[in-house]
């Protein structure tokens, strides 16, 4: 059993599967009985086309989760195994995104808008979507996370985040609404509403990376990277949605596209980084946080901390924000900025400045590790490479070198070696404080495949 | 792990949980916010009654047909509240909202009786457009107390149809 892995575990003591998974799989049972049972009381209750839309997602939810799973037990399987289990996993994956898109477009916001306008504003948000999440990864300038995770944190937040808040924003809202006086007290219901339940369905999908993809998860740096991801994909599908509905109700006033319009702009250009994205990653930053600190009881106020700030950004924008009235002059459109700026700037802010002292905090560390493996003799990182790896500019200068050289091919396999590099001085870190359960071998096994990379490079 | 190290990682700690502070202290004034705006314990028993929502003419300034809760977005409606089943002491206003949290159309504040010669409370077209927007509004008929809104005595929902 211990052999199955890559690299293979010698210590006797570590378990391939620790006690975090355990948890991580409890939580994922619940949300996929979360979903179920809000997909039918959806259905039963509602009895809307929309909801039925919910019922009919349940198969594209299973789709994903298989597909997640398979994807993430990959990593742990031996390279002969492995590729299958991609394939398989990618196969499943994106059924359950296309199946999905499929049933949102043709369910939800074809009924308000006509397909064409959904296609147009799913494509608008796309882009930006995109380079959003682009930034994102390439904030952690010391060591970035795989594509692949990052994906698959968007498409929680696209997918199953907005999947799992449907029935409880219902209940709730429908409950407010009946019973509540219209008004700042209603607002402060549906602020409390929304910072919540989003808040802790978005963070549930860094949560499961914390605990599943610990290998991938170093740092207070990638927490934020993960929590913005999710945030970002959860922003996408929200976009989207307002962008159809807004459009459908002032459509008939021929405002329906600078409705549209003004709303792609405040979601996906000025509160691109602003809204979801800086919330979702202030949980990420405590999980991060968590991920290094060594007591239980200052883990778990790390992570409520990063919950508790994410619900209070998002909550004070959902309920102050009609406090700074929007004029239907010029100035307005001055206004809309200043809103956002004045609201969240002071959260992004914060969330920049954990963001910055992380990434000084990290680099600090990799390079101590740099030094002490270029010291050892090894070979695997040489002195004189110590500097360019620190550097991303030095490092981006360095592969484009070998792109000169030796084309697209010898720019990849330095970019490997670099990367592999990295993970070196990363693992060597986390096993010199401690906070990883992975067998020493891993580090020996990283260790040979730098050299073999070198080798590889050399030869080539 | 250096001390170095170890004081940097603790600097973001307590970073984190100053903001968590900050946190608690949002979420407490935002429940102080809904607290104030609905006090617990603000039950006068009073109930007003809606004879429905009919569709409304503003030229005549009339209703007509049916009670409904369904309209086309091109039909203008009001309701219409019997001031008279409220008790004459209360402060009272009716509104409508729209599905946007704006008020579209009110009537009062004053008294049930001071209000009893303007039974319609009928929607407003937003300023600029040529109908009501399509969605779902709310009709409350609401006490006042100290000029805040503070219970809800009466509540209608009507949904404007997209076409």
């Amino acid at each position: 059993m211990i052999y199955t892995t890559n690299p293979p575990a010698a210590d006797p003591q570590s378990r391939l599967r620790p006690g975090r998974y355990g948890i991580a799989i409890v939580i994922a049972a619940v949300v996929v009985l979360a979903l179920v049972a809000s997909s039918i009381l959806n259905y039963v209750y509602l009895d809307s086309i929309p909801s039925r839309a919910s019922l009919y997602g349940l198969l594209a939810v299973a789709l994903i989760t298989l597909g997640t799973y398979i994807l993430v037990r990959a990593f742990n399987r031996d390279r002969a195994i492995r590729r299958k289990q991609l394939i398989r996993a990618s196969v499943l994956i994106g059924l359950g995104v296309l199946l999905w898109l499929l049933l949102i477009d043709v369910f939800v916001f074809t009924q308000s808008a006509g397909p064409a306008v959904a296609a147009t504003c799913a494509l608008a948000c796309l882009p930006t979507t995109a380079f959003g999440l682009f930034v994102v990864r390439r904030m952690d300038r010391n060591h970035k996370e795989p594509w692949r995770l990052v994906l698959v944190a968007a498409a929680w937040g696209a997918i199953v985040a907005t999947s799992l808040v449907v029935w409880g924003e219902t209940i709730w809202e429908s409950s407010a609404q009946h019973n509540l006086v219209p008004g700042p007290g209603l607002d402060a219901s549906l602020a409390f509403m929304a910072g919540i339940l989003e808040e802790l369905a978005k963070g549930l999908a860094v949560v499961l990376l914390y605990l599943v993809m610990r290998n991938e998860f170093d740092d207070i740096v990638d927490g934020i990277v993960y929590g913005a991801a999710v945030g970002l994909g959860f922003n996408f599908l929200e976009s989207v949605s307002y962008m159809t509905n807004l459009y459908s109700i002032f459509s008939a006033e021929n405002y329906g596209a600078v409705a549209a319009g003004l709303q792609w702009y405040g979601r996906q250009v000025l509160g691109l980084f602003f809204g979801h994205a800086t919330y979702t990653a202030f949980i990420g930053a405590g999980l991060g946080l968590a991920r290094q600190l060594p007591g239980r009881r200052q883990k778990v106020l790390s992570i409520a901390g990063g919950f508790l700030i994410a619900i209070a950004g998002h909550f004070s924008w959902d309920a102050w924000a009609t406090f700074f009235p929007i004029q239907n002059t010029l100035f307005g459109l001055v206004e809309i900025h200043l809103r956002t700026l004045i609201m969240t700037g002071p959260f992004t802010a914060a969330l920049i400045a954990l963001l910055l002292s992380g990434i000084n905090y990290e680099g600090h560390n990799m390079l101590e590790q740099m030094r002490k493996e270029a010291a050892s003799g090894s070979g695997a990182i040489l002195a004189q490479e110590v500097p360019v790896l620190a550097s991303p500019m030095r490092r981006l200068r360095q592969r484009l070198q070998a792109f000169e050289r030796m084309g697209f091919a010898g720019y990849l396999k330095v970019s490997r070696l670099q990367t592999a590099q990295l993970d070196l001085a990363m693992e060597r870190w986390h096993r010199e404080r401690q906070e990883t359960d992975t067998p020493f071998e891993a580090e020996d096994q990283l260790r040979r495949r730098v050299l073999e990379l070198r080798h590889w490079i050399a030869t080539g | 792990m250096s001390v170095v190290t170890y004081d940097q990682l603790r600097v973001l700690y307590r970073t984190l949980l100053v903001l968590a502070t900050v946190g608690v202290v949002i979420l407490a004034v935002g429940l102080v916010e809904f607290v104030y705006f609905e006090p617990p314990g603000q039950t006068s028993g009073a109930q007003a009654h809606i004879d429905g929502v009919f569709q409304y003419s503003p030229t005549s300034g009339a209703v007509s047909g049916p009670d409904r809760s369904e309209f086309g977005r091109t039909e203008q409606f009001a309701a219409r509240v019997d001031w008279a089943s409220i008790p004459a002491g209360l402060t009272v206003d009716a509104r409508w909202y729209d599905s946007f949290g704006a008020v579209e159309g009110e009537v009062g504040p004053g008294s049930p009786t001071d209000l009893g010669g303007q039974p319609l409370v009928p929607v407003t077209v937003p300023q600029g457009f040529h109908y009501v927007l399509p969605g779902r509004y709310s009709f409350v008929v609401e006490r006042l107390s100290n000029g805040v809104p503070v219970e809800v005595l009466g509540r209608r929902f009507v949904v404007v149809d997209r076409s």
